[in-house]
């Protein structure tokens, strides 16, 4: 392994070893913190499999995202069942929802795919929003708690500073499996796909099929996400599918970088991050929001990570 | 609006407990965390609440503050979201260390946010939110409301129903938990005082924040009922009086009750716009209590934001007074201390004299309701004739809430 | 017969202002290629400056209805100018990224210069009351949002088909390089199409704001469904968005009236609907 790979590798165990310890150097708070960062990192990730690398601009994620959270929140308020199983089920129902939709979805192109995302995530909203007698409408789901973990581990999921660390363990283990299928050829060909598709479709290779397949996988990460925001805010709501919530994943990818695997966590980093600062000093955040993202969109469109990764590898290439 | 802030930035960044080598602990202030509205469709509401609630801590610091303390207070935006007050509310525990917590506009938020409460072991007053639930059956040792909650509102309502002597009613409400447990709670009182009356099967219930109530507006009148009871609030019922008017609603032979019809931001927005006739409903009016401490605070109040106070503003000024009281009570800023303080407190706020109920935590108040009239005087309608319900009359028992605190 | 009368006459207003809000969407796409999520912002600024004009300054509506689109066609060209020129060589994606940070940035403002409170502004004098046909009664005012809409639309017509200015916008729209060729100053017709299309935008504004109290949230829930009306109608098809914003209209008029637990949904079948089987919408043209 060469040096600048030992470094990175390096890099990564001194940050995952800070954030498992987080919790005895941060303030109380930051365990919160903390733990929003990491959900919502894992679906900004899991979104940008089908943005960044397949090139597909989502703005109905946010259907799988809240998807999981109801199924795991409902589970948790009306079986009690282990935090593991309700995880599973909203990984599983948030890629199965993204199957049917992007069964229909992936027909389309362009600006066209992205507005039928856009159509279907306010019909999941609209749904969760008016079928009041299953998913209790506008109030949402409230008024559980968590129990076990399951498969034999005794842990307090009630003590913030466990969840937190459970988070961790879960987005890592997800993170990491995403990673390997970034770079498996499957996310190869994603990635060509989303440079040239008409080139890729000429070497036979289904584009539509494997767009589904960007689709769908995406939409079991973001499921799980969802699955694990529900317990960390107690609320399963109508907020959580609607298309300001798919816009949150768009903007931490764009903060980060959508180029790089990493960006969309960073981003969320970013994203959180600023907010939480900025609504101490002002209830002006959206503005702040607002600038920031268009200086991005306009001057830094590869996001900070990925402007940052570009950088380091242009001093490396120049002063090899 | 930005909130009253001395900290310097680094403090309220590290936010630990370094407070206890600190000097001078005497000055040191006692932090109040508020949640309201502060943004998108009915966030003038949660600017009315910051006012009436800076008009108490400023009022109080400057005769001397508590205990010789000065009061800070800290907003954030609930966003009208669940997961986003949650979060507000751990941020101001745990990050600014806040001694009480108040506020809450929506009964939707509620329902997420006050089984939560416990954990973060702070008292909390809620000044908005009307759900019954949360002193019901969400109940719990540490939330407080010192607020008219939906039972109360709705039961009043029914009395004045019932007066009119109209038997078939339908509703329009927003549809979140406020609506529906509106007109759940109307069909239940009315029916209690007049077996005979009867109720649609096929109510409306636009989402909040719904700019066109066109639809809704023609299904009554196509209906024909004998009374309308009308639940929405804020923009939407300042929309739908508008539209109702262009489509001839109010010329039915229909009697109207407006619920929530009377809040000052609803009839400030109106104007002369809101017709005259209607049976309208608040919270607090500011021109019923005869009392001095209502005098002071509506003068002061004009003084410092131009208007008549809504009763959002007189219940965040007097969730401060409150916890003066509660503190002055206990004689300590503790919260555990706190909360024993305020159960089962009596204290004279500008609305009436509030008596926490031991039972539940629910502060036993009345809404008030009248007819709106012509006012030369003002910018807004009045109510006349206008109708204080006693508190005592319209508080169901703890038993009927649901409620299992016990004592 | 009331009962169809009066969601007709409603489907038929809500229909044409939401064609005047969308059919200035349906142009900066066409000829920019962006798809402004501004829009819907840009709106509420109109509805807020005829407050401003009416209610604050005392002027009387005909004029705020000609002065408000003015300022929020100044702007807009501000903004163009700062910012969205430079994305006009790239994907749609980052437009409509920026426009979405827009938003953002006009809503908050809005929010800081006007405050929290609710407004309402009246018609003006000469439309005031209302009117009765079949046994609905519905406002006078109403009748002149609909020619409004029909005015803007064969307006717009005109000034695309029989005026240079709009002869040279189409042109700029249909082939940039041959444009410039020809002595087209091309960056300055984009900064007038998009001053135009938030013109019109801010002019819906104005013709809404006797019919809608004016608070902070308008601009929210008026840009997806412009979105809805141009893909029903089709991308950057004039009659489209016409048509688009009449079927939208009749499903929030006739399904809000006769299924009200399905009313949110509606509209979004009917996206979808319509993009599964006609993507390009009902009668547009694929994009260029």
């Amino acid at each position: 392994m060469s040096a600048g790979r030992l470094v990175v590798w390096g890099a990564l165990a001194a940050i995952l070893a800070a954030l498992w310890w987080l919790p005895s150097w941060a303030p109380y708070f930051y365990i919160f913190v903390a733990t929003e960062v990491l959900i919502l990192g894992l679906f900004a990730g899991g979104f940008n499999l089908v943005f960044g690398y397949t090139g597909m601009l989502s703005l109905g994620h946010a259907a799988f995202f809240g998807f999981g959270a109801y199924i795991s929140a409902m589970l948790l308020l009306h079986l009690q069942t282990p935090l593991i199983l309700a995880l599973l089920a909203a990984t599983a129902g948030g890629g199965l929802l993204a199957l049917l939709i992007g069964f229909f979805c992936v027909r389309l192109t362009e600006v066209y795919f992205t507005m039928l995302t856009l159509a279907f995530g306010m019909m999941v909203f609209s749904i969760a929003q008016q079928w009041r007698s299953v998913t209790n409408g506008s109030d949402g789901i409230t008024g559980f708690t968590v129990g076990d973990f399951g498969i034999g581990l005794d842990l307090v999921l009630g003590n913030p500073a466990v969840f937190y660390q459970v988070t961790l363990v879960v987005v890592v283990l997800a993170a990491a499996l995403l990673y390997l299928i970034t770079i498996s050829p499957f996310g190869l060909i994603l990635r060509a796909m989303g440079e040239n598709p008409e080139r890729v479709a000429f070497t036979g290779i289904p584009v539509r099929r494997y767009r589904l397949y960007s689709f769908a996988i995406s939409g079991t990460f973001s499921g799980l996400a969802g699955g694990l925001f529900a317990p960390f805010t107690r609320v399963a709501s109508p907020d959580m599918v609607h298309w300001a919530q798919s816009a949150e994943p768009v903007l931490m990818s764009i903060l980060g970088g959508s180029t790089t695997f990493l960006g969309p966590f960073v981003g969320s980093a970013i994203f959180v991050l600023l907010e939480t600062w900025i609504t101490s000093f002002t209830d002006r955040w959206m503005l702040f929001l607002g600038i920031v993202l268009a200086l991005m969109v306009m001057y830094l469109r590869r996001g900070l990570f990925g402007t940052a990764v570009d950088w380091l590898r242009q001093r490396r290439t120049r002063s090899s | 609006m930005t909130k009253l802030r001395a900290k310097p930035v680094l403090a309220s960044v590290l936010g630990l407990g370094l407070a206890a080598a600190a000097p001078a602990q005497a000055q040191e202030p006692i932090e109040i965390g508020a949640i309201y509205i502060l943004s998108g469709v009915v966030s003038t509401y949660g600017e009315f609440a910051q006012n009436g609630a800076n008009l108490a801590v400023e009022e109080i610091n400057e005769n001397g503050g508590v205990l010789g303390r000065p009061l800070e207070i800290t907003f954030e935006d609930s966003q009208l979201q669940a997961q986003t007050a949650i979060q507000a509310m751990r941020k101001l525990v745990y990050q600014d260390q806040v001694d009480v917590l108040m506020g809450l506009d929506s009964s939707g938020v509620a329902t997420g946010v006050v089984p939560v409460v416990p954990e973060l072991q702070t008292p909390f007053i809620i000044t908005h939110a009307a759900t019954p639930d949360a002193t019901g059956k969400l109940c719990n040792e540490w939330t407080y409301r010192i607020s008219v909650n939906i039972n109360q509102n709705v039961k009043a309502a029914a009395i004045m129903a019932d007066e009119s002597g109209a038997q078939s009613w339908t509703t329009v409400g927003p549809d979140y938990a406020f609506g529906h447990q509106s007109w759940e709670f109307f069909q239940k009182y009315l029916s209690e005082l007049n077996p005979e009356a009867t109720f649609s099967g096929s109510p409306s219930f636009p989402s909040l924040g719904t700019e066109d109530f066109t639809p809704f507006i023609n299904t009554v009148i196509d209906a024909q009922p004998d009374g309308v009871f009308l639940s929405i609030w804020g923009g939407d019922l300042v929309n739908f009086t508008r539209q109702a008017t262009d489509l001839g609603f109010f010329e039915q032979d229909f009697e109207v009750i407006m619920s929530l019809g009377a809040a000052t931001e609803v009839l400030h927005a109106l104007g002369d716009q809101m017709p005259t006739g209607i049976t309208v409903g608040t919270r607090y009016w500011y021109d019923g209590p005869e009392n001095a401490v209502n005098d002071a605070f509506v003068k002061a109040y004009r003084e410092a934001y131009g208007k008549v106070p809504s009763y959002n503003a007189q219940n965040a000024y007097a969730a401060v007074y409150a916890y003066k009281n509660a503190i002055e009570k206990a004689g300590s800023v503790d919260k555990a201390a706190i909360r024993k303080a305020l159960s089962g407190m009596t204290f004279q706020a500008p609305m009436d004299e509030v008596h926490f109920r031991k039972g539940d935590n629910q502060a036993v108040v009345g809404p008030v309701y009248g007819v709106t009239a012509e006012n030369p005087d003002e910018e807004i309608r009045k109510l006349e004739p206008m109708r204080i319900f006693d508190g005592a009359s319209v508080t169901p028992p703890v038993s009927e809430t649901g409620c299992k605190l016990g004592g | 017969m009331q009962t169809f009368v009066a969601a007709l006459l409603n489907s038929l207003d809500l229909g044409i202002l939401l064609f005047v809000i969308a059919v200035g969407l349906n142009i900066i796409f066409g000829v920019l290629n962006v798809i402004n999520f501004a829009h819907g912002a840009l709106y509420m600024l109109g509805a807020y400056c005829a407050y401003t004009a009416i209610g604050l300054l005392g002027l009387p509506f005909w004029l705020a209805l000609v002065a408000a689109p003015l300022v929020v066609a100044a702007v807009a060209v501000v903004l163009e100018r700062l910012m969205l020129h430079r994305i006009y060589d790239r994907s749609i994606t980052d437009s409509l990224l920026l426009t979405f940070a827009l938003l953002l940035i006009i809503d908050e403002s809005v929010r800081w210069i006007w405050g929290t409170s609710i407004h309402i502004v009246d018609p003006p004098v000469g439309l005031r009351g209302t009117f009765t046909v079949f046994g609905a009664q519905h406002p006078v005012y109403s009748l002149f949002v609909m020619a409004m809409g029909v005015l803007v639309g064969v307006g717009l017509w005109l000034f695309f088909t029989r005026t240079r200015a709009g002869k040279v916008m189409r042109a700029a729209a249909s082939d940039r390089k041959m444009s410039r060729l020809v002595g087209i100053n091309v960056p300055l017709v984009f900064t007038g199409v998009f001053a135009l299309g938030a013109g019109i935008a801010g002019l819906g504004g104005v013709v809404a704001a006797p019919m809608r109290a004016i608070g902070p949230a308008m601009g929210a829930n008026i840009i997806v469904e412009s979105f809805i009306v141009v893909v029903i109608g089709g991308l950057g098809s004039f009659p489209g968005a016409f048509l688009g914003a009449l079927i939208l209209g009749a499903i929030h008029g006739f399904g809000s009236r006769f299924l009200p637990d399905l009313n949110l949904v509606l509209p979004f079948i009917g996206m979808a609907v319509v993009l599964l089987l006609k993507p390009h919408g009902l009668m547009g043209r694929p994009a260029t």
